[in-house]
């Protein structure tokens, strides 16, 4: 990894797909399930968690070769926090609604996996713009899988995507998919699906 | 005697109705990684009860004591994750020197706790609940590890029988977790409104 | 001595420099940010009870009201004074918490001036089932309140919607929301109705 540089265009589609952070690497669970009740608050969601990647992995490339080993993780948790305060001030004072609807799980994307991950796998070892592009792929695969997975429940949860109806007025809509057992079933069949269709087998 | 009901009732209230890892989706990562095997599982559950138990009680002290007469509400989650790294570290140093053979077996789980999102969420749903005084939020963190070591027991239990079931290839490893997770919660729900 | 210092400085240095810098970061989003962050709070709130009494101005005339909500606990709630344009007393609003179906429920009140009758509620938060529980935030089991006397509420599962006393007709599959909501009042409005009569004394 140190001594070639992988290509740009490389690095970026492996976040989007081949090492996408949710569908093959399993990481960031918690928001992925959470905040997916519908497409809008998994859209913020996604945008806070590409602004905390983007800004952790400058600073953490910018430091890496100042780093000790062993105060690296204190190093990159502090960096985190201090930029996922950031986000949730942005949040409270510029979008209210969201906030008060992600509430906890602002703070949560410290811990976060995905970003820690990052930095850790990828900024600490890689130049200032290889690690820019790296945080904007994973970044955006992230927010894809959650607006994904978002819409599906919030299409069958109430029948409604972006607030804007769109199923048929017959349709009743599946409460249960706006409870945690939705999220999880949902989750469990999209990645199924993926599986099956690169035909992976584990 | 009300106090020792409402301490109870807030210990069943998050070690089963509310139960972190159910219905507020928190510590899935170790939930769906770790556990595969139950005594693994065992393992984990109590490490985690431990910190979460020494976090939740340290984060509520700093929140009532410092942060909030001093109006520094704003660097609350840079304490709070500072406050449970350290205690993870305390751990490790601690089952290293006194349990070398358990240090063994979960040792390299353990700086994951770090990340593990049940503790910082409980933190801060302690603070998002407004519990005000320190019994009901030492009783709310250990309820909350208590209620985290159920679930991945439960789940450890159910996967080792999974392991020998016929399931198909595509659905094979997480996402047929993820499936039982699913029901699971399903389960845990009938729970919803047992506490009032 | 001076070694261990040394040792302990070249070790951190860059950990206590950053953690300056990140405070100075936080320090200073917050100090932009927390004025509108105090606005969004002030106008939810104004929403919320403008609903409830149109066009009336709130002002605060009780802050940490303390009710006893049973078994040993108590919650504290603010009182608002609503003005009607014309300068005459519109009513009373205050906040109120009980335990719901899943969560806490917590409801902004409407009173009026004469501590006679109901003027209604809005839930500020509740985390109720949706498709069942989540229906106390519709009109039709809001509306059961608006104008019913000031006393005892009760809950029945059969009855008209429509007659307005203090009969409330339970949402059918959701009797335990129903009832929670009902509790709310019924602990708050003896206890509120004392405490403001007690204000106005003065």
């Amino acid at each position: 990894m140190e001594n070639k540089a992988p290509s740009i265009s490389k690095v970026f589609a492996a976040g989007l797909w081949q090492e996408n952070p949710v569908l093959r690497l399993l990481l960031g669970m918690c928001p992925t399930l959470a905040v997916t009740t519908a497409v809008k608050p998994a859209l913020t969601m996604g945008l806070s968690v590409i602004f905390v990647l983007f800004c952790s992995n400058i600073v953490v490339s910018l430091m890496r070769n100042l780093l000790k080993p062993h105060l690296r993780i204190l190093m990159f948790t502090l960096a985190i926090a201090t930029f996922v305060t950031i986000a949730d001030l942005f949040l409270r004072a510029f979008q209210p609604e969201m906030s008060a609807v992600l509430g906890p799980y602002v703070p949560l994307i410290i811990v976060n996996c995905i970003i820690i991950c990052r930095a850790e796998a990828c900024a600490s070892k890689n130049g200032l713009f290889i690690s820019i592009i790296d945080a904007i792929g994973m970044g955006i695969g992230f927010t894809v899988v959650l607006c994904i997975l978002g819409g599906i429940r919030e299409l069958l949860a109430t029948g409604m995507i972006f607030e804007i109806k769109v199923m048929p007025s017959f349709f009743v809509p599946w409460a249960a998919m706006r409870m945690p057992v939705g999220a999880f079933i949902t989750l469990g069949l999209i990645l199924g699906l993926v599986n099956f269709v690169t035909g992976k087998k584990t | 005697m009300d106090k020792v009901y409402v301490l109870l009732m807030g210990f069943i209230s998050i070690v089963i109705v509310n139960n972190l890892v159910f219905t507020k989706f928190l510590g899935i990562c170790p939930y769906l990684g770790v556990s595969g095997r139950l005594d693994m599982a065992f393992g984990m559950g109590m490490a985690v009860t431990f910190v979460i138990t020494l976090a939740g009680t340290l984060t509520w002290l700093i929140d009532n004591l410092i942060l909030m007469p001093y109006g520094l509400e704003v660097t609350r989650y840079v304490c709070y994750i500072l406050v449970i790294a350290g205690a993870v570290q305390l751990v490790e140093m601690y089952l290293r020197k006194f349990f070398p053979p358990l240090y063994e077996s979960f040792g390299i789980f353990l700086p994951l706790i770090t990340t593990n999102c049940a503790i910082l969420g409980l933190c801060l749903f302690v603070n998002l609940w407004g519990i005000d005084n320190f019994p009901e939020a030492a009783v709310l963190s250990f309820g909350a590890g208590i209620g985290f070591t159920l679930a991945i027991c439960i789940m450890a239990g159910i996967r080792e029988n999974l392991n020998i079931a016929d399931v198909p290839d595509s659905l094979k490893g997480a996402p047929i977790t993820l499936i039982t997770a699913g029901l699971l919660t399903l389960a845990f729900m009938g729970f919803a409104g047992m506490i009032k | 001595m001076l070694k261990a210092i040394k040792h302990y400085i070249e070790q951190s240095w860059l950990l206590i420099v950053s953690s300056f810098a990140f405070g100075l970061l936080i320090a200073i989003t917050n100090a932009a940010w927390q004025p509108r962050i105090e606005q969004n709070k002030i106008n939810k709130l104004n929403n919320l009870m403008n609903e409830l009494i149109p066009n009336a101005k709130y002002e605060c005339i009780m802050t940490d009201v303390q009710v006893d909500l049973g078994k040993g606990k108590i919650a504290k709630s603010n009182v608002y004074k609503a003005t009607a344009p014309d300068g005459n007393s519109a009513g009373f609003c205050f906040g109120a918490q009980g335990a719901g179906f899943a969560d806490k429920i917590e409801l902004v009140i409407a009173v009026d001036a004469a501590l006679e009758k109901i003027k209604g509620y809005s839930v500020l938060s509740s985390n109720e089932t949706p498709g069942f529980g989540d229906r106390i935030v519709g009109d039709y089991f809001r509306h059961q309140f608006i104008n019913a006397p000031m006393t005892n509420l009760s809950l029945t599962k059969k009855g008209d919607d429509k007659i307005i006393d203090n009969n409330i007709v339970a949402i059918s599959g959701a009797t335990v929301s129903s009832t929670a909501v009902v509790n709310i009042f019924n602990n708050y409005l003896d206890q509120m109705k004392k405490k403001i009569n007690e204000k106005k004394a003065e």
